[in-house]
């Protein structure tokens, strides 16, 4: 087969066609994340600051969403507390690396001397991973071992205690209050970096052998396991690699919002990152941004009639609850007819070499 | 003394009421692997139609319970009938997402259409008055509770022991072709299991209604959460781990209440929910679950 | 009592039974045989309602029941036990016998099947409570068949009753199987264990490949040269 495109293909899709899977994988992640870079290097050069922040908060859900599909993806359990991690990312860089001036009026009473400690903005943010690293092994070890469902709902038992943290711990987490004064070290170039390094490990991960053997676990747990996978370890392994990546969207959101409060890692940002993720399709990392670009242009419209437009001279009245219903649609309408979503199983690269290559021929 | 009892009758009423909910919760999953996120907007239903019916005029407390149970009820099978039928024989994440977009709608349709904030109903505040027996004071709704609750239980296993439909969820529930193939519809199995689900789901709305006062949009979903749990604790998809996983809960909650000092109060969801999983960690398949191995064999 | 005409059921682009016309008529035992991947299954699935054929007519008892819903067919008067038993394991055996009785209105009728069976099936009447996964395999074939009876059937199917069992369970099944036969019931036996069934059987259809290869008396199929070409023969 290689011969036949060799000698038919014109020189773009031989030159696509690279020598290793890992190299393989490398470009397609490249390839996944072209529109994001197309889209936020457009943003930073020729819009207004508005929609730079706008599209400073859609980068976040964008790397929060890809976490989420390296774990639901590749072991197809539904994970409904991924936004703890973001939240414990988030929290931990603002416990670290907030202004000693700010720390007193936020937190004086911080235990383990955090009130006098600052850090700079990169240890705080290591520091802050490796903390969502361990809880996200010990949280790991028990839900692995449970079968779809009870992981499921031990993900959300996981968020309820994290949100319960938050809101109580007030000496530590300053409680339902924001908490501001982080230094707003991060803007867009630093986001895109970090959404196109995002993407290609969740490429780098679905396509590799874990990865594989992940999937084929959960196809055929029975096979999968005659053929001495430990689907066990491997669903801890995606489980931290995803907890890691919302830990750094959360890191990367309080390094450029500079306030932020247990409500926004919550129910909230769940419903939107799953609508996103099902809506582009859980099985790829395309869907994952596919599911991103699509639903935060439709939020935002969706946001702007539910908070009271003017059409004309006629005022429509306050929608409240107008977005949250056309999420759940969304999800529902996507389960009953296209639950692989928008873009189904072939990754953004995969489809154009496929198109290359028919038209070659 | 006085204490005691009041936290024991604390507990099981606690306990009842999750049982109820965890039970509507795994007939549903016992017989169609579906995990029905969109339970408690059942009992948001059932709350806000009592809230629409004493808003219309409605004054007697006894009709109003009979409106909740059967609200919730039908509500049950429309959810069934309109979201939860493409998705039947679809794998259990993509029944559980669907059940989740159902309660994200409901939820927000609430908030839409009536308000995003408490609504007052008091037409059930007689049911919850103090009882004196001497010299003991007790809560009616607890001990109304708990009969109440007793007695559904009781129904429901008659039923499922003893009526062919019942017998038929209980062997839908291991192989559902073969229930077809003794000439039960599927529809009507399901349909059934639903509606006993959402009747569960009516009789708990009633006592929340009762004890708080009022209504929000949030209010069947946080309860639901406690009830999955209860079921995974229980033993996930029997009928029995639900209703024991749920008087667990119930206990376990109460408990964190009273050894909990004062400060700490807020921490009693987590610590609850971490107590949980660390059963979990000791027995995974939950206190009544049977431990299934791949290369089992049905039993 | 039962024609099949003419029946074609395809998964996708596999042709799985072609053009298959068979008779059943009343009192007859008649015996569907035919090595794995005949199309026997198709067959029984077409039959139950379980899969729709591409086309054909199925009719039984006068009435055309080809496009009757699965659950339908058993009022129309068509029984099946289904391959591999499917009791239902975590009902006793009188909740399975009760189920089988789930289409009739004579509370009191039921009841005394149920009688009947206990009394012809002691093991049965042994294990009443009990769940019925814990039966042995033979046990849960002749509580499969006795709960298929309680719907009195017209025509009874059975998808190979001697499937997993051993070898003296399954000639024991066969003996009732027989009895069955003598007290009237119309059967249509689907078995890859031809010798069994061979011994009550009235008529006998060899199906390979899905077309039917043999139609007629068991006698002239006894030898065993002859069996074995139609399985083989392409």
């Amino acid at each position: 087969m290689s011969q036949a495109v060799e000698n038919t293909a014109p020189a773009v899709a031989a030159a696509v066609r690279p020598s290793s899977a890992l190299t393989r994988s490398l470009i397609g992640g490249l390839v996944t994340s072209l529109p994001v870079l197309a889209i936020g290097l457009a943003i930073l050069n020729f819009a207004p600051t508005y929609y730079t922040y706008l599209a400073l908060g859609a980068f976040v859900n964008l790397i929060v969403v890809v976490g989420l599909q390296v774990f639901m993806g590749n072991s197809n359990i539904a994970n409904l507390g991924h936004s703890a991690f973001v939240g414990l990312g988030a929290y931990g860089v603002a416990i670290l690396s907030t202004p000693l001036a700010m720390k007193k009026l936020s937190i004086p009473n911080a235990p383990f001397g955090f009130a006098t400690l600052q850090l700079d903005p990169v240890s705080s943010a290591l520091i802050a991973l490796i903390v969502v690293g361990i809880i996200a092994a010990v949280s790991g070890k028990v839900i692995s071992r449970l079968s779809g469902v009870a992981a499921t709902i031990v993900s959300l038992a996981l968020l309820i205690i994290v949100h319960s943290v938050f809101l109580n711990w007030t000496d530590l987490f300053k409680g339902n209050q924001a908490f501001f004064g982080i230094p707003k070290v991060v803007g867009l170039p630093w986001m895109l970096v970090f959404s196109v390094v995002v993407i290609v490990l969740a490429r780098l991960f679905k396509d590799s052998r874990w990865g594989l053997q992940l999937r084929a676990s959960a196809q055929s747990p029975q096979a999968a396991a005659a053929l001495g996978i430990d689907a066990k370890k491997l669903r801890l392994m995606s489980w931290v690699l995803s907890a890691l990546i919302c830990g750094l969207a959360g890191v990367l959101y309080a390094y450029f919002a500079g306030t932020i409060s247990p409500k926004l890692f919550y129910f909230q940002m769940i419903f939107n990152t799953l609508a996103m993720l099902i809506l582009g399709g859980m099985a790829t990392v395309t869907g994952a941004v596919t599911g991103v670009i699509m639903l935060s242009i439709g939020l935002e419209f969706i946001r702007s009639i539910e908070s009271g437009v003017t059409i004309g001279s006629i005022q429509l009245p306050q929608l409240l609850g107008l977005s949250g219903v056309a999420l759940g649609v969304v999800i529902v309408l996507c389960m009953a007819f296209r639950p692989s979503g928008i873009s189904g199983r072939y990754e953004l690269d995969e489809l154009l070499s496929r198109f290359l290559r028919r038209n070659a021929k | 003394m006085d204490y005691a009892l009041q936290q024991l009758l604390n507990a099981l009423a606690f306990g009842a009421e999750y049982s109820l909910v965890a039970l509507g919760l795994a007939v549903v999953f016992s017989i169609m692997g579906l995990v029905n996120f969109a339970h408690g907007e059942i009992i948001g239903v059932s709350a806000y139609s009592v809230f629409l019916a004493a808003a219309l005029g409605l004054t007697s407390p006894f009709v109003a319970v009979l409106l909740a149970v059967a609200a919730a009820a039908l509500a049950a099978v429309a959810f069934e009938r309109v979201a939860f039928r493409p998705v039947r024989y679809a794998p259990t994440t993509t029944g559980l997402l669907t059940a989740f977009g159902v309660s994200i709608v409901v939820q927000n349709l609430f908030m839409l259409l009536i308000s995003p904030k408490p609504q007052s109903v008091s037409i059930l505040n007689g049911l919850n008055q103090m009882w004196f027996f001497g010299p003991f004071a007790v809560s009616s709704l607890q001990v109304m509770e708990l009969i109440v609750s007793g007695l559904t239980i009781l129904a429901l296993v008659l039923f499922l022991n003893r009526s062919t439909l019942g017998l038929a969820i209980r062997a839908a529930s291991r192989d559902f072709a073969t229930v077809r193939l003794m000439g039960i519809r599927a529809n009507r199995v399901i349909a059934t299991a639903f509606a006993i689900s959402g009747a569960l789901a009516g009789i708990a709305a009633v006592f929340i209604i009762a004890r708080r006062g009022s209504v929000s949009p949030d209010l069947g979903f946080g309860l639901v959460l406690k009830a999955f749990v209860a079921c995974v604790i229980g033993g996930f998809g029997s009928l029995a781990g639900a209703a024991a996983g749920g008087m667990l809960l119930g206990f376990i909650e109460v408990g964190l209440l009273v050894a909990l000092p004062q400060e700490y109060g807020g921490f009693k969801d987590a610590l609850t929910y971490v107590i949980i999983v660390a059963l979990l960690v000791y027995r995974p398949e939950g206190l009544l679950g049977q431990r299934v191995e791949l290369g089992d064999k049905e039993i | 009592m039962l024609t099949v005409d003419n029946l074609v059921v395809r998964y996708g682009a596999v042709s799985a039974v072609r053009d298959l016309s068979m008779k059943v008529g009343r009192g007859e035992l008649v015996a569907l045989l035919g090595p794995n991947g005949a199309g026997k299954s198709s067959t029984i699935n077409a039959l139950t309602g379980l899969v729709t054929p591409a086309s054909g007519r199925i009719v039984l008892d006068g009435q055309d029941i080809s496009r009757v819903r699965t659950e339908d067919r058993i009022r129309a008067g068509l029984t099946s036990t289904p391959e591999g038993r499917h009791i239902f394991a975590n009902l006793t055996v009188g909740e399975n016998l009760r189920l089988g009785a789930a289409t009739r209105r004579d509370p009191k009728g039921v009841r005394g099947d149920i009688e009947r069976f206990l009394a012809l099936f002691p093991v049965l009447s042994e294990r009443y409570g009990q769940a019925a996964g814990t039966l042995s395999g033979g046990e849960q074939q002749m509580l499969a068949i006795a709960r298929s009876l309680m719907s009195r059937p017209k025509l009874l199917l059975l998808d190979e009753p001697s499937l997993g069992l051993a070898p003296k369970i399954v000639v024991q099944i066969f003996d009732f199987i027989g009895e069955l036969k003598r007290e009237g019931l119309t059967l249509l036996v689907v078995e890859q264990n031809a010798k069994q069934a061979l011994r009550f059987a009235d008529r006998v259809y060899v199906v390979s490949a899905g077309t039917l290869r043999y139609e007629g008396p068991p006698a002239e199929l006894a030898d065993e040269h002859g069996l074995f070409n139609l399985y083989i023969g392409g």
